[in-house]
Formats: C-alpha cells, sequence, structure tokens
C-alpha cells in the first residue's frame, strides 16, 4: 500500500496527481474528497478537467458520469465503474492510499 | 353535452370542504373557496383504455407529442451547460442550459446517422454535446460546431444539421416541454393554475427528496389511484368508521382538477361530536412521536387552528423558517392539482409533493412514478442540489427513502393495490370500471380528456 498526502482543494475542483504511476484525480465535491482513477472506462480518455458536482464528475468527452465515491457509471455508455482510492483526512491533510 | 349540478347535489352528506375551512382562525388561499364540480356522465371506463395495446399505441401518436409535460425542475438545469433527458415513450428530448442562461430543448438524436446523444433519462454537465458515435459536436445553442472530415459533407450546410429543436417553457419552477411545434402556449395550457398558485411561491420551492418506481400498472390508473379520497379509509385507515376526510373535488377547463381534504375537522357523519380537545389527541402524535405534552386547545378555538400552529413551529425549527404566515388550511389539509396528463402539485406546507406519471413504452400494463417532496427555499441560504433519483423496483418498499418519513409505508399501501387491480382488469365479467359521480370525477376527468385528444 502507498500514499500521497494533499492539500484540501477548493470546492469543486480537482488535481491530478500520482500514485505508484497510475494517475489519479483527487475532487471535493461539496466539502468532501474523493480520489477516482483518471481514466474513463468508455473511452479511456482523461477525466480531468471534467465537472465535479453533487458527488459526481462528469467525463468533459462525453459526459458520462461517474459517482465519485463508488465509481459507478450513469447511463448506458459504459457498464464499467472507475477505480476509486481510499481517501482519509489527518490534521486538515488529505491521505489518499490505494 | 354534461349537465351541470349545482356544487353540493352531488356531494357527500354533511358540511362541505368550503364549509369547514371557513370555520379556520385564519383566512384560506380564496381559490379554496371555489367550487367547481361538474357532472361529467356515469358511463363506464372500458378496461381496454388500460390494457390495450392499441389504446396505448394511439396514445403515444396522438396525445404524448402533444401535450405540455414537465421533463424536470429548474435547478436540475440550474447552471450554463447542466442538461436534463425527459423520455416518453420512443421520444426523447435533452433541455439543458445555455450560456446566455436560456432554457433550451432538443430532440435526443445526433443529425449524422441519428444516435442518441446522451443516455435515458440521464443528467449532468457538458460544455458541447459530442456524439459518442463519429463525434459530431453540437453547441448547448444546437449549432453543429465541429463536423470531423467535413470535406466528405459538402451537403451539411449553414444551419441545416444543427439540432431539432422541441418548445420549451417554465412556470412554478418546472421545466414544460411540448414536441408539437403548434402547440398552444403553456400559458394557456395551464389554465387556472397560475391564479390558483399566485399566493404559494411554488417556483421558490427545492427538491427534497425524489424517489421513481416501476408500477405494475397502466399509468391511468396509477394516477386515478391518486386522484380521490374515497380509498382513504379503506386503503390506508384500515376501514375504520368515520375516516373519510371532508373533501372538495373540482374541475377546471381544460387540463385542471383538484381536491382538496381536511385534516383535523370533524367528520360530520359522527353521531357524536368529539370535543376540540379529543380531536386535538387524535392529531398530537400524527407527525410521530411528539415532544411534550398535548396542548390545551383553548375555549373558543378548534384543534386544527391550534395544530396547525404546532406543525408551523415544528417545521420552522427544521427548515429554520417562519412559517406563521401559512393558514391553517394551506399548512394541514392534502392539496392536490393536477396537469392533465401527468403532473401532480402539492402546494400546502405540511404534504409538499409533487408526481409525475409516465407509460412503459413497451407495456401498457406498467408506469414509472416520479415523486419529490419539494420544500420551501430559506430566503439566504443557498438549497442543496436537486438529489439524484432513487430508483425502485415493483418491489421494492418506500419505506427505503428515508426523505419520505411516515409517508413511505403509505405510498407502499397505495401501490399495493396496483398490481391487484391490472390483474382484476383482466378478468372482470364486466367491461369497465364505474365511477362515483362525485368522488372520482377527476378519474372521468383524465379519461375524457385523453379520448380528446384521440379523437383528434
Ligand atoms: S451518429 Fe452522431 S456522429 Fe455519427
Ligand atoms: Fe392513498
Amino acid at each position: 500500500m502507498s500514499e500521497i498526502i494533499h492539500e484540501p482543494l477548493a470546492l469543486n475542483s480537482s488535481e491530478v496527481l500520482e500514485l505508484e504511476g497510475e494517475s489519479v484525480l483527487l475532487c471535493n465535491s461539496g466539502g468532501s474528497h474523493f480520489a477516482i482513477r483518471n481514466q474513463c472506462t468508455h473511452q479511456n480518455s482523461p477525466l480531468a478537467g471534467g465537472r465535479v458536482r453533487n458527488g459526481f464528475i462528469s467525463c468533459p468527452l462525453h459526459g458520462v458520469r461517474f459517482d465519485l465515491s463508488t465509481g459507478e457509471p450513469r447511463g448506458t455508455l459504459t457498464r464499467v465503474p472507475v477505480k476509486t482510492y481510499g481517501v482519509r483526512d489527518e490534521d486538515g491533510m488529505i491521505v489518499i492510499s490505494n | 353535452m354534461s349537465e351541470k349540478l349545482s356544487p353540493g347535489e352531488a356531494r357527500a352528506p354533511g358540511h362541505s370542504y368550503q364549509e369547514a375551512i371557513k370555520k379556520d382562525a385564519s383566512e384560506p388561499p380564496a381559490s379554496f373557496l371555489t367550487e367547481s364540480y361538474e357532472f361529467l356522465g356515469d358511463a363506464d371506463i372500458p378496461y381496454a383504455n388500460y390494457t390495450s395495446k392499441d389504446y396505448a399505441d394511439a396514445e403515444f401518436e396522438k396525445m404524448w407529442p402533444k401535450v405540455w409535460q414537465m421533463a424536470c425542475r429548474e435547478e436540475h438545469i440550474a447552471e450554463t451547460g447542466d442538461y436534463q433527458v425527459y423520455d416518453i415513450g420512443e421520444l426523447s428530448v435533452i433541455v439543458t442550459r445555455t450560456e446566455s442562461m436560456q432554457i433550451k430543448a432538443y430532440y435526443n438524436a445526433c443529425m449524422h446517422r441519428g444516435t442518441a446523444l446522451k443516455s435515458p433519462g440521464d443528467n449532468g454537465f457538458c460544455e458541447s454535446f459530442r456524439c459518442p458515435f463519429h463525434g459530431w459536436v453540437y453547441s448547448l445553442e444546437g449549432e453543429l460546431i465541429d463536423l470531423p472530415e467535413d470535406w466528405d459533407f459538402p451537403h451539411v450546410k449553414g444551419d441545416s444539421h444543427n439540432l431539432r429543436e422541441v418548445l420549451v417553457d417554465t412556470w412554478g419552477g418546472f421545466v414544460f416541454v411540448n414536441f408539437d411545434p403548434n402547440a398552444e402556449a403553456l400559458s394557456e395550457y395551464l389554465g387556472v393554475l397560475p391564479e390558483h398558485f399566485k399566493d404559494f411561491n411554488i417556483d421558490d420551492r427545492y427538491i427534497e427528496t425524489h424517489v421513481c418506481k416501476r408500477l405494475p400498472v397502466n399509468w391511468k390508473a396509477a394516477e386515478e389511484a391518486f386522484m380521490e379520497a374515497y380509498h382513504v379509509k379503506e386503503t390506508h385507515a384500515g376501514g375504520a368508521e368515520f375516516s373519510e376526510p371532508v373533501t372538495t373535488y373540482d374541475v377546471f377547463p381544460e387540463n385542471v382538477n383538484r381536491f382538496i381534504h381536511t385534516v383535523g375537522s370533524l367528520n360530520p357523519r359522527m353521531p357524536k361530536a368529539p370535543s376540540q380537545q379529543e380531536l386535538m389527541q387524535m392529531l398530537w402524535g400524527r407527525r410521530g412521536p411528539a415532544d411534550g405534552t398535548c396542548p390545551v386547545v383553548p375555549e373558543g378555538m378548534t384543534a386544527r387552528d391550534v395544530y396547525a400552529r404546532v406543525v408551523q413551529q415544528q417545521l420552522g425549527a427544521s427548515y429554520d423558517q417562519d412559517f406563521s404566515g401559512y393558514s391553517t388550511a394551506q399548512t394541514l389539509d392534502s392539496i392536490e392539482y393536477f396537469l392533465f396528463p401527468n403532473l401532480f402539485i402539492f402546494p400546502g406546507l405540511t404534504l409538499p409533493m409533487v408526481y409525475r406519471f409516465r407509460p412503459d413504452k413497451d407495456d401498457p400494463d406498467y408506469s414509472y412514478f416520479d415523486l419529490y417532496f419539494l420544500r420551501p427555499k430559506h430566503p439566504e441560504k443557498q438549497p442543496p442540489p436537486p438529489p439524484e433519483p432513487l430508483m425502485l423496483d415493483i418491489e421494492d418498499s418506500y419505506t427505503q427513502s428515508e426523505g419520505l418519513g411516515f409517508l413511505g409505508a403509505v405510498y407502499d399501501q397505495d401501490t399495493d393495490n396496483m398490481a391487484a387491480q391490472t390483474r382484476g382488469f383482466k378478468t372482470s365479467a364486466k367491461s369497465g370500471q364505474a365511477l362515483g359521480n362525485y368522488q372520482e370525477v377527476r378519474a372521468r376527468h383524465l379519461q375524457q380528456r385523453v379520448g380528446d385528444y384521440l379523437k383528434k
């Protein structure tokens, strides 16, 4: 298991991080932080830049929405969930683990 | 032609709803005092209206594409790029908020080879609509802005392949669409609704809870289950004597009807009227375990008025708002307006629901029921974003939804009758259902309006 420590993000924003060679997207939706793999399961394009809101991220390419807490997709374009990572708050810092 | 009876002639024995609320300490909204009952006939409603595939197909062909129907609430598409898909039968529309904050609606189909741009029922955010098949891209204004390998499409010129618009308009915070480009204006279609709702600030509400359930019954029978209070005694009160609420049933041209029934007023059929204190005792604890002891009804006041104040304070504390301006009737009563063909709005305080029903596109014996709770927005605080709908299948219980509170069990009671009704439609020795002239007039109104469209 490995971890990254990061500062909290601004509300409804996201940032690309790297964890053991994997591109990870840290997101702050409505004040809670989530981390998901930075790759859409529809056509493998990066999720970075997609809008984060209400516990979901919308892929910037075709708009598939993923539930940030489970990685489950909505709609019919893909049935494959995106990988999620553990996130916890430690002394005001965000700790992401795989 | 229908024969007009004077209001009250076909009504239950005893005082009317209007007479009951005139006794309230606070002035009820003027629209509650209006009576608009009309005798619409008493012939049986054919079961084929519910069970026949041909009838359902005729509805899809002649009615659904011509009526104004609620696609979503404005808060579903609050910001530029937000979109919501609304599906009815084979038709699907994308409703979105443009750069200039206008609301627009488009047929959910790519102008290249027809691929649906968004999934059924989907919502989300995008900067443009990009087709997943060959990547044609449309702006939020519906213009084709990127055509990959455009050398191959000399025949795509100017705005020839922009997304096709669907009529869209708003009222009361609801976004309505109509697939008929020649449809009458929404403001006309709404009839008395804007006038009756002028004091209710229905646009200043937000969605607190949203549940969508699949029902084992035709969409019209599903709606009809919510159009009368006649079933209350048997379905919800275990057949208890004198549990019939005092109700007004009204029909307004062309697309509106309503009922309003009292909560906590004397049932005129009781041989010995309970005291106001006894009534108070019955009301107390209705909203779950109440703190403290049952208030004493002061001399000259009614239990209903005292209870309304209690409810206003309880809800006021939960929502950090002042509800003391609501009248007793608006606070307590079950106030249900219907807009043909599929929208129900409850503008009251304690029963804050909105219903939308839609047929299953393949099978007339099934339908979908969206149930929303709308709460008044706080004057200063930002309301939470609209929740994702909780999807329930036929066998799932409404009690899974925390937001419905004690009403979850009530909705289970309502929907448990439905599969049995569908089965009965098919085995009945009689060819149609009988309706009460007064209490079930709204069901007849619905059937007649559908019939009007099918005849066109
Ligand atoms: S069908 Fe939409 S781009 Fe080809
Ligand atoms: Fe009911």
